[in-house]
């Protein structure tokens, strides 16, 4: 494993994008990493983005910037415009039902259909995070337990477990190593 | 809470809000308390109400509150109340931007209120790990120096989420370098000694020593009194009870400066998070790179600007702030330079980049802006 | 008053350091006479000033526990100090018109509200007077001042049809009353109730200020005149005349009938405390 994994999470306000890192992070802690967490908010009246990155490490961080992400949920296209050039050798996970990904671009690109599975499987949008946060999990099965993640999910969002639950797994299936 | 904080006083303020509400949850579980007031300067002043009565009193702001606890702030250094203040910088003027990091109040800390004739104790964690142990550290400096003193922080560490680890038992606590003072009452009759001693207890109300404290300059009893001669003493006391007392406070990490680098870098706060990362690959890339990183930020560690090198500080604003101190402390035919950038945290590449032109000698200059002034 | 100054005030600020003929020791004298007359000791109490006249020349004549906060402030750094200190101990805070309802008005109506244990003898002396005389908020009408050249024409808070007191009232105020400082006996009487109340009370006291108000509105800083100018233009509530400026006596008595604001927190706290020991045992 690198001595440094930089997970990036990038949407507008509401999607659940900081729950979305608080949860990868916690997870991560449970796990025994250590773990900065930096939300960009503040900025959904505006129009703008919101942004959370996750390091995670065994030492201790310094930098708790994502220079370099090993991993990109992208839920808008802005996003992916923003922070696609950072990306080296990492992963995009991406909702196509929201992003246009660039095809040239020589690192691994994955849909994660989360807004729509959400609809049809779930009946609410509300739930994309949380399939996404699935897919993640999958993506990243070397570094981070899904048992742990799933737990961890359901303890920092109590309410609708069976749901979230599905939500998690429809996700965790999207992606294949 | 550690430190025995008892008291909270507030007023909603991004990014310093999540303070408050954890305080609202736990103090009372506790047995103290938390109040939420009409304004900033109301909290302040509530805050230290609960000193004076002798409570271990905290608030926390950002900014544009920090700006209102100017009058109590002077109130509370004039009448040498122990108090704990938390500053989370974000982006300025006025409000800015609210869920940004800047760095733009490192002279507000240490001129927090008018009237000069005063030194300041100011502590700037970079960490959430930190920022728990500097809190303890105020709070005991508070108590030993009768003053506030005041945990500069910004919108990373206070909005920001970090594994920390938390002391349960005393050998833990002092493991981590925790130390604690308890409250005591000042028994009077003479409550400002015109000296620079510390360790003194500070005036409480309400325990029956007949205490005198005020807005005006004090005799030693603490009679109102307006002579250049008792102001000059109360004065003296301000200053020197906290600059001829520096070494208790000072607090700081280096990084490689053993072998005369080239550049020191100087950073502290959440910019030296990044900064540490970009020194130690630019050394892991041969070049002659160290860190300065002053935790204890007023009073200024003049005395870690020994060596004659190309100084870089790296701050969250545009205007330059903490470079005027290292050009002050620094060997006068040091070379100074500036870094600057808000709202968001330099980058390693950019700092890489930076380091590369200082080394070859090249001057810095940033996109949109004249050529630096340092 | 030898036996009282004896008893609670502090040597070294007797004689007071107010001008000569300043009507602030009437008001002043009154406040110590209702806790002499209720029986409270000088360390049952704890005396805190504002700026201004009232307040730096009230400031440290207590014998017991004296402070001055900022301009204003006085009633937030009140509110703190109510939850640190004993239960029992009474706060009185002597203050000026401008610190009260100019600069501290914010302050004053959350304390108020809060219904925090504070006896707030507010000593107007018409302006603001220790800056020299300029205008203020209970300045009457007409009244020339250095910032007032043409006569005050700015409403005042004082005109029947906006009271400053209705306004704390309002507010949550539990006890108030207003006097002027020649009032005497019925001033003394409204103290001692203020004092009985475990929550907040005002007592708006006029008084005269012969320095500046005397020479600025009445042209001589004649003692006499100037009593008689306040007195003439005082009345008991209800035997006003047309042209009475104050009405004197009891506004609002609802005396310990509202939780006092550190009594609320007190019993809060430890009703959460106990529920979150409670949890935690399980
Ligand atoms: S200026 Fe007026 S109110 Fe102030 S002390 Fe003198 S007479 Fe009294």
């Amino acid at each position: 494993m690198k001595d440094r994994i930089e997970i990036l999470a990038s949407g507008f306000g509401g999607q659940g994008v900081v729950r979305l890192g608080q949860i990868v992070g916690t997870a991560a802690v449970n796990q025994g990493f250590r773990v900065t967490m930096l939300k960009s908010h503040g900025t959904e009246q505006r129009g703008g983005y919101v942004r959370t990155q996750v390091v995670l490490s065994k030492e201790e961080i310094d930098s708790p910037l994502v220079e370099d992400p090993d991993f990109f949920c992208s839920f808008s296209s802005a996003a992916y415009k923003q922070f696609g050039h950072m990306m080296k050798d990492g992963v995009v996970l991406y909702d196509p039902a929201m992003v246009e990904i660039d095809e040239s671009k020589p690192f691994r690109q994955i849909a994660v259909p989360a807004k729509d599975m959400a609809i049809e499987k779930l009946g609410r949008p509300i739930y994309a995070n949380i399939i996404m946060l699935g897919a993640l999990s999958a993506a990243a099965c070397e570094i981070l337990d899904k048992e742990n993640m799933l737990a961890t999910m359901l303890s920092i969002i109590p309410k609708f477990k069976d749901e979230n639950r599905n939500a998690f797994e429809i996700g965790y299936g999207m992606v294949t190593s | 809470m550690l430190a025995g904080c008892n008291a909270f006083a507030g007023y909603p303020i991004t990014p310093a809000t999540e303070i408050a509400e954890a305080m609202s949850v736990n103090l009372p579980r506790i047995g103290g308390y938390y109040m939420q007031a009409e304004d900033e300067c109301a909290a302040m002043h509530l805050a230290i109400g609960a000193s004076l009565g002798g409570m271990k009193a905290m608030t926390a702001t950002s900014g544009p509150g920090f700006i209102l606890y100017a009058d109590p702030y002077g109130w509370a250094i004039g009448c040498e109340i122990p108090l704990v203040v938390l500053n989370s910088q974000r982006v300025g003027p006025v409000s800015g931007i609210t869920g940004a990091p800047g760095q733009g109040e490192f002279y507000n800390v240490r001129y927090p209120t008018q009237g000069g004739n005063y030194e300041t104790i100011v502590l700037a964690p970079n960490s959430a790990q930190e920022a728990m142990l500097m809190t303890v550290e105020a709070f005991y400096l508070s108590e030993r120096f009768r003053t506030p003193v005041t945990i500069l922080a910004d919108q990373l560490i206070t909005d920001g989420f970090e594994d920390i680890s938390v002391p349960e038992t005393d050998e833990e606590k002092k493991a981590m370098g925790m130390r604690f003072m308890e409250r005591k009452a000042h028994p009077g009759p003479e409550f400002y000694p015109p000296t620079d001693e510390i360790d003194i207890p500070p005036v409480v109300l309400g325990v029956g020593t007949k205490a005198l404290c005020s807005d005006w300059t004090p005799t030693e009893e603490g009679y109102d009194i307006e002579t250049v001669e008792a102001q000059h003493k109360h004065s003296y006391r301000m200053i020197y009870k906290i600059r001829n007392h520096k070494d208790i406070i000072s607090r700081h990490e280096t990084l490689f400066l053993d072998d005369e680098p080239d550049i020191i870098v100087v950073a502290y706060g959440s910019a030296s998070r990044t900064v540490k990362t970009a020194v130690k690959k630019a050394r892991e890339k041969g070049q002659k790179i160290g860190m300065i990183r002053p935790i204890s930020v007023w009073p200024f560690p003049d005395e870690l600007f020994q060596y004659k090198a190309k100084y870089l500080s790296v701050e969250l604003d545009y205007d330059g702030q903490m470079v005027r101190e290292v050009q002050r402390a620094a060997p006068g035919d040091s070379e100074i330079h500036f870094f600057g950038k808000c709202g968001e945290l330099p980058t390693v590449a950019e700092l890489h980049e930076t380091f590369d032109k200082l080394l070859s000698g090249e001057q810095l200059s940033r996109i949109g802006w004249e050529r630096e002034a340092w | 008053m030898d036996k009282l100054t004896d008893k609670y005030l502090r040597k070294r600020k007797i004689p007071s350091t107010a001008c000569s003929g300043c009507g602030l020791g009437q008001a002043h004298k009154a406040m110590v006479v209702a806790i002499d007359e209720l029986g409270f000791d000088f360390y049952d109490i704890i005396w805190g000033t504002s700026i201004g006249c009232a307040g730096r020349q009230t400031f440290a004549t207590w014998k017991g526990d004296n402070f001055a906060g900022t301009h204003g402030r006085v009633y937030a750094i009140a509110r703190g100090l109510r939850l640190a200190i004993p239960v029992e101990k009474k706060l009185v805070l002597t203050v000026g018109d401008g610190d009260a309802f100019g600069i501290g008005f914010n302050h004053l109506l959350h304390a108020a509200r809060s219904n925090a244990q504070m006896t707030v003898l507010v000593c107007d002396n018409l302006g603001y007077q220790s800056t020299g005389g300029q205008y203020g908020w209970t300045t009457p009408a007409g009244v020339k001042t250095d910032s007032s050249p043409y006569g005050m024409f700015e409403p005042n808070w004082v005109q029947t049809e906006m009271d400053i007191l209705n306004v704390l009232k309002a507010a949550g105020a539990t006890f108030l009353a207003r006097h002027v400082s020649m009032d005497g006996r019925p001033l003394v009487e409204s103290c001692k109730k203020a004092l009985q109340n475990n929550g907040f009370s005002l007592v708006h006291c006029v008084f005269p200020c012969i320095t500046n108000f005397g020479k600025n509105a009445l042209g001589s800083r004649n003692t006499v005149n100037m009593f008689n100018w306040i007195k003439n233009r005082a009345a008991p509530l209800g035997e006003e005349k047309e042209d009475t400026l104050w009405r004197t006596g009891i506004y609002h008595d609802a005396i310990n009938t509202r939780p006092e604001f550190s009594q609320l927190m007190r019993d809060k706290v430890s009703e959460i405390q106990r529920r979150y020991q409670d949890e935690g045992s399980h």
